[in-house]
């Protein structure tokens, strides 16, 4: 069976692959500085020149700012993917740990002590989806393993709390408060290089699930049975979540909170090729990039020289979509 | 704390309504936003000015506001309608103020009704006022609900740098105190004759100000900061970008390439090192070292030190005009 599954993948994620690697051409390809196709592939081959204004709206603002979307897309996509099939919950996204609402009190705590520029922003960010992770992991733990409904209740009661610590810090520093709001809608305006270097250390997050494709698929038959055939259960779990955790931490810290990609993207893959991990984590992980991509293409855009705010877009993109592929049922 | 405490929990719940405080919030503190069409503050109407009698005024949303004689208890929901009080010599009239007013110093020891996104009608209201100046935008919906407990409100909403006097002069005329209300204006009317003296044969450079930087924004075509913009010499690029405070793509900046870029900072926004952001060592401003921070209080604040933000600009946008004089 494992063969089978095995040789029926690579379909799947090389069409993937396809649609994502069309999604990054034509957000490099189109910006509201319309920059025409031959000047871009003359950018690509040039490589970054100092002093050419064109050539650094490429390489400085274009290319780095799709990069960060695209890894950002890939990092809610995979969460979202681990939370949905750990809790067994359809309505899980990387939100739900609590991890989120911990990097914006990170964040909005730099934005008051005025921290607000890089990297310290980031840092703050991560440090509190870290710290708030621990707290959720902790709670959840009894007597050497980790119960997940209570993980999911715990990181829901966090994530509230957290976020009435925002708020709270939000009304005290009111001068600040466009600055909280703007972060917690989340955006990819003025991302640089030095976000798609924070961006790229999820990269390792991103490809570990892969490793335990089997395991999470036994672990949809619940915890019991995935004990029975014996997989380290806690083990498992351990791993994921931790890995989900990093994954929204780095994602949340870079961009700003950005709805509905984490928790539709696993649900579209999953009507398209099903619920096996091992095309399901891929296809979701290319299928965010590309939607997270276009959304900030169409942001970017669409009503120049203003800005859509991204996660609008996202649910514009992604809404649709979702609605027409529950409508045509589910695949194979 | 007097404001309802809403306790939200998740993120995305308090996003949209924070996000929609916020953006009225703001347009509130400069005065930009609503939805009234006319410049601010409109003509002054023909009264008798410190003598007995009505006085009647047009204010920012083109309600006319009458008082039987000049007001006597003043509350103030924003700090550009306190600090036009103190400059008008009206500080002694002012009861009460928002908790943001922070000039000038005086301003700091009012009373407080609450934040201007959430004034506090009860708390107004025991103040009995005579005469509330509020801003427009978010306080739209508050006029009706104070009028109808017999308050008379003006509302200060200029789109101008000439708005703000005339709010000025008619701030003066209610608050019986016309003639140094008429000096303020004077100096902001000189501010604004020497700016286009000296400007008047120069060219005028693509400027951009930067309101905030994370995301983007800037300052649209119908507000104060940009006809202050265009006083002092400079083509406002965020007027491309249409009304309000709109937010504004980088690539477009590059493309528009300012030759000044000013950056507005102070309570709202920290700009940093605009230099060492990815790409803009490429950018014509920066390259000819025409970078600059300007305090907030001075260009947002719909108030009378606009006169003092108009300095600074045409000194940044024509430092050569300046340096002749």
């Amino acid at each position: 069976m494992t063969r089978l599954v095995r040789t029926s993948v690579w379909p799947g994620i090389a069409l993937a692959g396809g649609v994502f690697v069309a999604c990054l051409l034509v957000s490099l390809a189109f910006g509201p500085a319309s920059l025409s196709l031959g000047e871009v592939w003359h950018f690509v081959t040039t490589g970054p020149v100092h002093g050419d204004l064109p050539n650094a709206i490429f390489w400085q603002i274009r290319l780095p700012r799709v990069l960060v979307a695209c890894l950002v897309g890939a990092e809610l996509a995979v969460a979202g993917v681990i939370l949905q099939d750990l809790f067994l919950n359809p309505l899980t996204d990387p939100y739900v740990t609590g991890v989120s609402s911990g990097a914006a009190l990170g964040a909005t705590i730099g934005i008051v002590l005025h921290l607000s520029n890089l990297p310290w922003m980031t840092v703050l960010a991560l440090i509190g989806g870290f710290l708030t992770l621990g707290v959720v992991w902790m709670a959840a733990r009894r007597r050497g393993r980790i119960d997940i409904f209570v993980l999911l209740l715990a990181g829901v009661t966090i994530s509230y709390l957290a976020s009435a610590v925002v708020t709270v810090l939000m009304i005290r520093a009111n001068q600040d408060m466009y600055a909280i709001v703007y972060w917690l809608m989340g955006s990819f305006s003025g991302r640089g290089w030095q976000d798609v270097e924070i961006a790229l250390v999820a990269v390792p997050f991103m490809i570990a699930p892969l490793f335990f494709a089997r395991e999470m698929d036994i672990l949809l038959q619940g915890e019991k049975r995935a004990l029975e055939l014996g997989v380290e259960v806690e083990r498992t779990k351990r791993v994921l979540l931790v890995t989900a955790g990093v994954l929204t931490a780095i994602a949340v810290s870079v961009s700003g909170i950005i709805g509905f990609v984490g928790l539709v993207v696993p649900h579209i893959v999953r009507l398209l090729v099903g619920p096996g991990h091992r095309s399901l984590l891929p296809v979701s992980l290319l299928v965010g990039a590309s939607l997270m991509g276009v959304a900030d293409l169409l942001s970017r855009t669409v009503i120049a020289p203003n800005e859509i705010p991204v996660g609008v877009v996202t649910t514009f993109v992604g809404a649709p979509l979702f609605v027409y592929l529950l409508r045509r049922g589910r695949k194979g | 704390m007097s404001t309802t405490g809403q306790r939200r929990g998740l993120a995305a719940v308090i996003i949209p309504a924070a996000l929609a405080l916020l953006v009225l919030g703001a347009l509130a503190v400069t005065g930009c936003g609503s939805d009234s069409s006319t410049g601010g503050g409109a003509s002054p109407a023909a009264s008798a000015s410190a003598s007995s009698g009505p006085i009647t005024v047009t204010d920012g949303s083109g309600a006319s506001v009458t008082l039987q004689q000049p007001a006597a208890r003043i509350v103030s929901l924003a700090p550009a309608n306190t600090e036009i009080a103190f400059a008008i010599g009206a500080g002694a009239k002012m009861v009460a103020g928002t908790s943001y007013d922070d000039y000038p110093e005086e301003a700091k020891s009012l009373p407080k009704i609450g934040d201007f996104a959430n004034p506090n009608v009860e708390k107004i209201a025991s103040f009995e006022p005579d005469l509330v100046l509020a801003a427009g935008g978010i306080q739209d919906g508050l006029r009706s609900k104070l009028e109808k407990l017999g308050m008379q409100v003006y509302v200060v909403d200029p789109k101008t740098y000439d708005g703000v006097m005339t709010d000025v002069t008619n701030l003066g005329q209610l608050a019986g105190s016309t003639e140094q209300a008429q000096q303020v204006a004077d100096t902001m009317q000189k501010a604004k004759d020497d700016a286009q003296a000296k400007v008047a044969s120069l060219s005028r450079p693509a400027t951009f100000l930067e309101i905030y930087s994370k995301p983007l924004m800037t300052a649209g075509g119908d507000t104060f900061i940009d006809d202050m913009i265009g006083i002092a010499g400079g083509d406002n690029i965020g007027a491309t970008a249409g009304s309000g405070f709109p937010n504004f793509s980088t690539e477009v900046l590059f493309k528009d390439d300012p030759a000044v870029y000013i950056a507005d900072s102070g309570s709202m926004s920290k700009p940093g090192d605009i230099t060492k952001r990815s790409g803009f060592a490429d950018l014509t401003a920066v390259k000819d070292g025409h970078v600059y921070v300007i305090d907030d209080n001075l260009i947002a604040r719909p108030g009378p030190r606009l006169a003092q933000g108009l300095q600074e600009l045409v000194k940044m946008i024509h430092p050569e005009a300046s340096s002749a004089q």
